[in-house]
């Protein structure tokens, strides 16, 4: 099925548009975008832009993309067939095609012979003030969700140039400033992770938790802190420890059914990694601190909860970044938990999730066709009224406000009105009542998404759903009596 | 026009196909070598070369493909793809000029097969102009070339089908004979230089993407060697 989406109403574009700054700070820092930008050194940008990419481009391997995409290009257009902004918008700006010419424009220019030449010759194609506003622009209206990069019969990575345009962009000061002070409290900051909470705060969190699930369930919960030689060392999105309560029980509730050993650090309890929305030199950091943490409680495994950029950035950087062969393996809770259930070690009960129940592919753990089935079998397991939304699986929708753009607060208008639209176009035709979304990013963007849209349906984590629908053995059933001693003690 | 013509089919047509091949061999080269030193400094090799084959053969057989977007227009694109492979590879003229040239020959279109495709392949060529022309994405994003290459490679098909199937005059035969030959070697010439270097780019296209993503290993500490950010904040 082929959801066909409407383009947005003028007052729609408006709204969506609109730049949430004052007039003196874009002419400050002469970047007229709708996310906010620290202050930065506006002066000789396309100079500065220039010697930025030239570092890349000696340190990455990026010259043999851009060398085989500039040789490729024919320029059919198919991939705005399937770009969620460009069927919301219906601006050729917004076509996948066009935005990588941005960039592959300016490498052509300025790091090809030919196109040296050309633009010598004919003083020409130089890289102007200008285009680096509108790459400024265009690189953040996009999600990098990827799906373009499906339909483009060359096999022209859209989203890979995305990533480097922001990356390039974010070396001269261009970033949007959510994503960076998130990443400096995490790096540089005292508390060392995105969402700053103290070690304190999230020990009282985990605590509250547990004294909840033992007066829920009637068994004792715990989620283990510095446990030396745990099979598995935990890095949720750290916001879940604020927002996600339910998938945290969950995912604690799964580990004491089977009694694996699993821990959640002190020394660094953060999933997110920014540094794959904006710069690499950011994601090798985060990345490092995630291997670091691991090997300071000499853990077997990186367990990363649910979060699809979180997993993409340990699963496919871990090794990147931290000796290859020699790195931790790095698994997605989604992962554990199929394989528990298949295992038989794993019971959850059919009857008590009874709504319509839809599943929504997050774009970092589907469109490279990673984690696409083993969700799914586990929602059926438990969920009669299992409904499937179309497309899916690699070929999903973005939620859109992937690559980062959830994070922007001042720009949700865009998100639920540009970047959501075709996927709440989808999850009306779909008609479920519950969206399970395994994902940080898209469990907050579909929120407001369905809160904007007007669409009446709950969005939730795969394992705040488990959580429902998990039985646990007698065994570690706490009789009555014994469990009011147990909070008392507490 | 008879020495003109000899030209045009004997050392020019060697010329332009020898910077053809070569010049296709060179962009091939340039790939693999590059590839070669990303693969090298890759900081994790494991590529998923299940997904790099299915999404390739996914391309080279597009049949899932096609009707899934813009069906008219992805169908008549394959048309005009398989006429300009099949057509001049695989006519009987043709076939017969190289195991006249090299000894040997190979299978070959049926008349009637040849002529339909050939007809179908102009049909189809001018439908993505148009197409191109009229639809606002595509022109949006069409250069100089994107307008070209579909009316220059009709060329040598237009003047071709005329020459084998239409009673002309000697004088204007000789005349589009050489146009059909001049074309099909500016063809040539120009393949490697232009986008039509996707022909033979394109089987290594999704394995280059996906190689892309395999980053080399702390690269951190040189850039910000590099951009003199050493210690900087983040």
């Amino acid at each position: 099925m082929r959801i066909k989406t409407n383009i947005i109403t003028p007052e729609e574009r408006k709204k969506a548009f609109a730049i949430p700054k004052k007039p003196e700070v874009i002419e400050r820092q002469r970047l007229p975008v709708r996310y906010h930008v620290e202050d930065y050194d506006v002066e000789d940008r396309p100079r500065r832009f220039l010697q930025a990419f030239a570092a890349i481009l000696k340190h990455s391997s990026y010259r043999l993309a851009l060398d085989h995409y500039i040789r490729s290009t024919a320029k059919c257009a198919r991939c705005a067939t399937s770009c969620q902004i460009y069927q919301a918008t219906g601006d050729p700006k917004d076509i996948p095609c066009y935005r990588s010419e941005l960039l592959l424009n300016v490498y052509r220019r300025h790091f090809t012979l030919g196109g040296m030449l050309k633009g010598r010759l004919l003083v020409t194609g130089h890289l102007t003030d200008e285009m680096i506003e509108e790459m400024a622009d265009s690189f953040w209206n996009c999600t990098a969700c990827r799906r373009c990069a499906l339909e483009c019969p060359t096999g022209i990575d859209h989203g890979l140039i995305t990533h480097l345009g922001r990356y390039i962009l974010s070396e001269i000061g261009i970033a949007p400033r959510a994503l960076v002070v998130s990443t400096r409290e995490q790096l540089e900051g005292a508390s060392g992770n995105t969402s700053a909470i103290p070690v304190p705060a999230l020990l009282d969190t985990l605590e509250f938790l547990s004294e909840d699930m033992l007066e829920d369930k009637r068994v004792e919960i715990k989620f283990p802190i510095d446990v030396e030689g745990a099979d598995y060392v935990f890095f949720p999105a750290v916001s879940d420890f604020l927002m996600e309560a339910e998938t945290l029980m969950g995912i604690a509730a799964v580990f004491t059914a089977t009694g694996d050993s699993w821990t959640i650090g002190t020394g660094y309890f953060d999933g997110i990694n920014y540094g794959l929305f904006y710069s690499d030199r950011m994601l090798e950091r985060i990345v490092k601190k995630v291997d670091a943490e691991t090997r300071r409680l000499n853990g077997k495994n990186v367990l990363i909860g649910e979060c699809g950029h979180a997993s993409r950035s340990a699963k496919c950087f871990l090794p990147t970044y931290c000796g290859y062969k020699d790195a931790f393996p790095v698994i997605n809770i989604i992962e554990y938990t199929h394989r528990v259930w298949k295992e038989g070690r794993l019971k959850l009960d059919p009857n008590v999730v009874t709504e319509k129940v839809a599943y929504h592919d997050p774009c970092n753990l589907a469109r490279q066709r990673w984690i696409i089935e083993q969700p799914r079998e586990l929602l059926k397991a438990f969920c009669p009224n299992y409904i499937e939304m179309t497309p899916n699986g690699d070929d999903n929708i973005c939620c859109g406000g992937g690559g980062g753009t959830v994070s922007i607060d001042e720009i949700r208008p865009y998100r639920t009105t540009v970047g959501g639209k075709l996927k709440a176009d989808q999850i009306r035709a779909c008609g479920c009542e519950v969206l399970v979304a395994p994902c940080a990013n898209c469990k907050k963007q579909l929120r407001e998404l369905v809160e904007d849209q007007g669409i009446d349906c709950e969005v939730v984590g795969l394992h705040d759903l488990i959580y429902k629908a998990i039985i646990f053995d007698d065994s570690l059933k706490i009789p009555v009596e014994k469990k009011h001693d147990t909070l008392k003690e507490v | 026009m008879d020495a003109l013509l000899d030209f045009a089919r004997g050392p020019f047509f060697r010329f332009s196909f020898a910077i053809m091949a070569l010049g296709l061999l060179r962009v091939i080269v340039l790939d693999l070598l590059g590839a070669y030193d990303a693969y090298r400094k890759a900081g994790e090799k494991d590529l998923p070369w299940g997904l790099i084959i299915s999404r390739s053969l996914q391309w080279f057989i597009p049949i899932n493909r096609v009707f899934k977007y813009r069906p008219i227009f992805s169908s008549i694109s394959i048309l005009f793809h398989v006429g300009l492979l099949l057509v001049p590879v695989f006519l009987f003229a043709h076939v017969h000029l190289w195991k006249q040239a090299i000894g040997f020959g190979w299978f070959t279109l049926s008349k009637e097969w040849a002529d339909w495709l050939t007809i179908l392949t102009i049909a189809s060529g001018i439908a993505l102009f148009i197409g191109r022309v009229f639809t606002r994405s595509s022109s949006f994003l069409s250069r100089f070339q994107d307008y070209l290459w579909p009316l220059l490679l009709l060329v040598p098909f237009i003047s071709g089908y005329v020459c084998a199937n239409l009673t002309i005059s000697p004088k204007l035969y000789q005349l589009l004979m050489l146009t059909h030959v001049l074309s099909a070697e500016l063809i040539f010439i120009l393949m490697p230089f232009t986008k039509i270097a996707h022909c033979v780019l394109m089987p290594l296209s999704q394995f280059v993407s996906n190689l892309a993503w395999k980053f080399p290993a702390d690269t951190d500490d040189a850039i910000c060697t590099t951009l003199n950010k050493k210690g900087a904040p983040v």
